[in-house]
């Protein structure tokens, strides 16, 4: 009887044993991560930061005349960009590769302009706060390439896209890093396909939303009941 | 042939836009106009341009929708409205593409051994009948209620209450403005005596600051917010948002004040502090125009059922209010609020320097608070002490969320003291109302029943038998919905529901009627600015659905009260609006005649001798003014506006160790209240598909929660487990989160509080405490 009570006692420790390890076992496979709160892993609402940076200059947008048919088109705009959303590279040579942002990039791209070397209107970045451009963008130093790649073109995000009949059009591309509306939709830079008419309505997502089809199509309402 | 046609028509086309542009421009200089609307317009057809108000917020911006063979195919805002001037919102602009829905009700449903039977609308008419005058006859008449809303048209409004207080005889009618505006009409009548706000929005127009007081307007009012806009970057203007949480308006402000949730009332009495110290006091104006006055205070917050609640006014003097402002020093109240001293002297200096022009806007922030009707009174104080209000530029604003919540809701008077013209208290009131509405004056009781959340408990107690709602969706609009959906389930409610959509609240009904939506019939609305707007039916209906108006002449028909209502089932809306101006004759509120609003893009009341009256109690612009003075706040019997001696006093339920955080709700620009109409419109759908629950930055970090991490938010009512959001649409203050309540899924009014400001009776949205889980 005590035999058996013993026995029953270091089965029982056995298996808690058992058990215990392979639960710390398989907790150790998993991998370590910190947890932090990401800035825009949103799915669907986008941030508001930078929404209102350029408002302040809209007046002087409005005075241009919006179908002005100089500077950039679509075509142009699509030239130097791998793909719509890819960072664009430098098409113009580069002065001093030791500075960055506001000592250099910034001076002309931060509030655009006319450059009587190149005959063009400088684009004005959307993301301003980001300061070490060379991280994203490239000069092109060269035109050749180091093995031939398929060509092929890149989806392009539709123009004249509004839900309804004269309705504003929606939003079609996802705006992270692009929250600050006017610096590429108005001014003399702005591919004149996209240059807005109403630059001085700052608020722009008060008419305009994302359709968030670049990232999933969300579908209509359908109710659970 | 064709040829011709074409060219023909895009001439004629481009001939009417360049026509409406240039009559657009004369009339208003520096419009907005969208000219690439009319370069927009759909191809091969010239399209029927018909106005009306737009259907969803209290701005209440003109619109123009394009009909086509019976159908609406396009909106653009109304270039002849001088709320908009041209310009609309996402949710305005896509409007009429609700009622493509596929799941639209088109025709009465009767539950009938639980399940919803398709019957024809008369019969489902005669069973509501049946059911209400049964009800009477077994139960009494405080057994039947009716509850509306500040969407309802103003004939709508009118009819309801014409048979319940007049007919029947019953005060048991209610609205959801109740939720929504109930203390900015108590604010108005403590301080004037007169409801409604006395300027108007061309004061965006001359003002040199915008002082939003816990209202996010570029989310919530957003051509309101763009007009002010306009003048900050034309004039300079500037925009000082003050709130509990850093929104889209605040990113668009000049400088954004935080506070911490309830201390509103102390920074506002440390605002008056500050001007009476430094001698900002506009002495002749208050000397002349301004009472002061004190009222009970410890109120309570009414959180148990049958609260009442009366207050009690006694005069007070200049220094007794002085002396009571101690309490209220920057230093002091810097301690509870947050603000900073700094922040609350900059706040007062903006206030006091009589060459600002200053104008202060708000909307639930100031009434969803258990002491709305004080915050309200504090605001006009500000206004009062310095003399700037009822001028250009120079007023308190109180905001409307709803686009008839003044027009219906207000002036028509579907609250249950409320009379067209006055209250059921008053034995004129009724008299005027028994001899318009052709009853005996004894028909209409002098007692107040239910306001909508006792009305709501009333349904759950059993005391109340019979409920009718029409155009609103209390079940997800009511705070506590975990108490009052159970409560609307129980047998002892028969409910009918009238709607365009099924919802939460038609999932309840003993009889859906199905209602005609805004452009399927003609009404009328009154925006935030007194400003009546009048539409004509643009489209037919599908179905059987039937204006709400006529549902309820309909029922009253068949309850016996047919010579009451004599009116046409074509012409209802002119007879009804006719008979109804006659309760507002006279300078006072003097309403538009029809074949005025008709033409115009709305009217704003006092309509006297054909001239709108833009600023009223001003002697230069309103000629009800009679007392020699430059002003008259005729509200008051002496003429004289009430500084108002308010306290600070806690919310109904802070924070504690347990509910650590608190919760405020609200709304979304994308959506609309309980979104049964914008989220079936795919483009809002899209762009905002779910609620989500706002957190700090800091605060996500200290639980582990990521963006989209699923967290359950628990209150002593209920829970909802929503995707967390952090740094996106939102940034609420630490230790509070945000959640908005328009999704019918996550249904956040399960967790809110059903607290409310005795004076007003309307609840508090924005504050509650709840505990934060990571699920």
């Amino acid at each position: 009887m005590k035999r058996l009570y013993f026995i029953g006692i270091f089965a029982l420790l056995l298996i808690a044993t058992i058990f215990t390890w392979s639960k710390s076992y398989y907790a150790e496979q998993e991998e370590a991560y910190v947890i932090l709160p990401t800035e825009s892993g949103s799915t669907f609402i986008p941030s508001e930061k930078g929404v209102f940076e350029r408002s302040k200059f809209a007046n002087d947008y409005e005075a241009m005349d919006a179908h002005f048919k100089g500077g950039r088109s679509l075509d142009t705009y699509y030239n130097n960009r791998a793909f719509h959303g890819a960072p664009p590279s430098i098409p113009h040579p580069v002065v001093n590769d030791f500075k960055v942002g506001d000592k250099s990039c910034l001076k002309c791209h931060e509030n655009g302009g006319y450059v009587k070397k190149y005959n063009a209107y400088t684009p004005v970045v959307p993301h301003p706060e980001k300061v070490n451009c060379r991280q994203c963008h490239v000069v092109e130093n060269t035109n050749g390439l180091f093995k031939p790649v398929k060509s092929g073109s890149f989806p392009k995000p539709a123009i004249g896209n509004a839900a309804f009949e004269g309705g504003p059009p929606i939003i079609p591309h996802q705006i992270q890093m692009h929250e600050n509306c006017l610096a590429c939709h108005a001014g003399p830079s702005a591919p004149v396909e996209i240059r807005v008419t109403h630059p001085e309505r700052s608020n722009c997502r008060q008419c305009h939303v994302l359709n968030n089809q670049e990232m999933t199509d969300i579908g209509n309402f359908i109710r659970k009941k | 042939m064709v040829q011709n046609g074409i060219d023909r028509r895009s001439f004629v086309k481009k001939m009417a836009a360049a026509a409406a542009m240039t009559a657009a421009a004369a009339m208003f200089p520096g419009i907005i106009f969208a000219s690439e609307q009319l370069e927009n317009l759909p191809n091969g057809g010239d399209l029927d341009w018909k106005k009306g108000p737009c259907r969803f917020c209290g701005v209440g911006c003109g619109i123009l929708v394009g009909i086509d063979k019976g159908k609406a195919v396009a909106v653009k805002g109304d270039p002849n409205s001088a709320v908009n001037k041209g310009l609309l919102c996402v949710k305005g602009y896509h409007q009429t593409m609700c009622i493509q829905s596929k799941d639209r009700l088109t025709h009465a449903l009767v539950k009938k051994n639980g399940t919803y039977v398709q019957t024809p609308i008369n019969e489902a008419l005669d069973i509501v009948a049946n059911k209400m005058k049964q009800t009477i006859e077994a139960h009494g008449k405080d057994a039947v209620a009716m509850y509306t809303s500040g969407q309802s048209t103003i004939p709508e409004g009118y009819v309801a209450s014409k048979l319940m207080k007049g007919a029947i005889g019953t005060n048991n009618l209610d609205c959801n403005a109740r939720l929504c505006m109930a203390s900015a009409v108590t604010g108005f009548l403590t301080t004037f005596g007169a409801d409604e706000p006395m300027g108007c929005y061309e004061d965006i127009d001359y003002a040199d600051y915008f002082i939003t007081w816990g209202n996010n307007m570029a989310e919530m009012h957003p051509v309101l917010f763009s007009r002010m806009l306009e003048q900050k970057n034309k004039r300079g203007a500037k925009i000082i948002d003050f709130a509990t949480r850093t929104t889209r308006s605040s990113m668009a402000s000049d400088k954004s004040i935080l506070f911490e949730p309830q201390t509103d009332l102390a920074v506002a009495n440390a605002i008056c502090y500050e001007i009476i110290n430094n001698g900002w006091v506009n002495k002749s104006f208050v000397e002349k125009h301004c009472n002061f006055s004190k009222g009970l205070t410890n109120i309570g917050y009414g959180t148990e059922d049958k609260f009442n609640f009366n207050d009690q006014p006694a005069g007070i003097n200049f220094e007794e209010y002085k002396k009571f402002l101690e309490d209220y020093t920057p230093e002091i109240v810097a301690k509870y609020s947050k603000v900073s001293v700094m922040d609350i002297k900059y706040l007062a200096n903006i206030y006091g320097n009589p060459n600002n022009r200053v104008v202060s806007y708000w909307c639930m922030g100031m009434n969803q608070h258990t002491r709305g009707t004080w915050m309200n009174n504090l605001v006009y104080n500000i206004h009062l002490l310095t003399g700037k209000i009822s001028q250009p530029g120079n007023g308190p604003f109180s905001l409307t969320g709803q686009p008839s919540a003044c027009g219906t809701a207000r002036e028509v008077g579907t609250f249950t003291h409320k009379l067209p013209k006055g209250v059921v208290m008053n034995p004129k009131n009724r008299e005027l109302a028994a001899k318009i509405w052709k009853v005996p004056v004894e028909n209409i009781p002098s007692k107040p029943t239910y306001h909508a959340t006792e009305m709501f408990r009333a349904v759950d107690r059993g005391d109340i038998k019979f409920i009718w709602t029409q155009v609103t969706n209390p079940l997800v609009s009511l705070p506590k919905t975990s108490r009052y959906r159970p409560g609307m389930e129980k047998d002892s409610c028969f409910v009918v529901v009238s709607d365009v959509f099924p919802t939460p609240t038609s999932d309840v009904a003993d009889v859906i009627l199905p209602a005609s939506w805004h452009i399927e019939k003609s009404g009328l609305y009154g925006n935030s600015e007194r400003r009546t707007q009048h539409w004509n039916k643009m489209v037919d209906g599908p179905g059987e659905t039937m204006d709400d108006a006529w549902m309820t002449i309909e029922v009253a028909k068949r309850m016996g009260y047919g010579e009451l209502f004599p009116y046409s089932k074509e012409n209802h809306v002119d007879e009804i609006y006719n008979e109804y101006r006659q309760f507002h004759e006279g300078e006072k509120h003097g309403m538009a005649p029809l074949e005025v609003l008709k033409k115009e893009s709305g009217v704003i009341w006092p309509y006297v001798n054909g001239k709108s009256t833009q600023w009223r109690f001003n002697a230069k612009y309103d000629p009800a003014c009679d007392n020699g003075e430059d002003f008259h706040f005729y509200g008051k019997p002496d003429g004289r506006a009430v500084i108002w001696q308010r306290p600070f006093e806690p919310a109904a339920e802070s924070p504690d160790e347990e509910y650590a955080f608190w919760l405020n709700t609200g709304r979304v620009i994308e959506h609309w209240h309980t979104g049964s109409m914008t989220r079936r419109i795919p483009v809002l759908h899209k762009a905002m598909p779910n609620a989500y629950v706002e957190l700090h930055p800091e605060d996500a970090i200290k639980l582990g929660i990521n963006n989209r991490d699923m967290v359950k938010v628990t209150s002593r009512r209920g829970s909802c487990t929503l995707p967390a959001s952090i740094n996106e649409r939102g940034l609420p203050t630490k230790g509070q989160v945000f959640v908005p309540f328009f999704d019918e899924d996550l249904l956040i009014n399960d967790v809110t509080l059903d607290a409310f400001c005795p004076i007003s009776k309307e609840p508090d949205y924005k504050k509650c405490a709840v505990k934060i889980e990571k699920v």
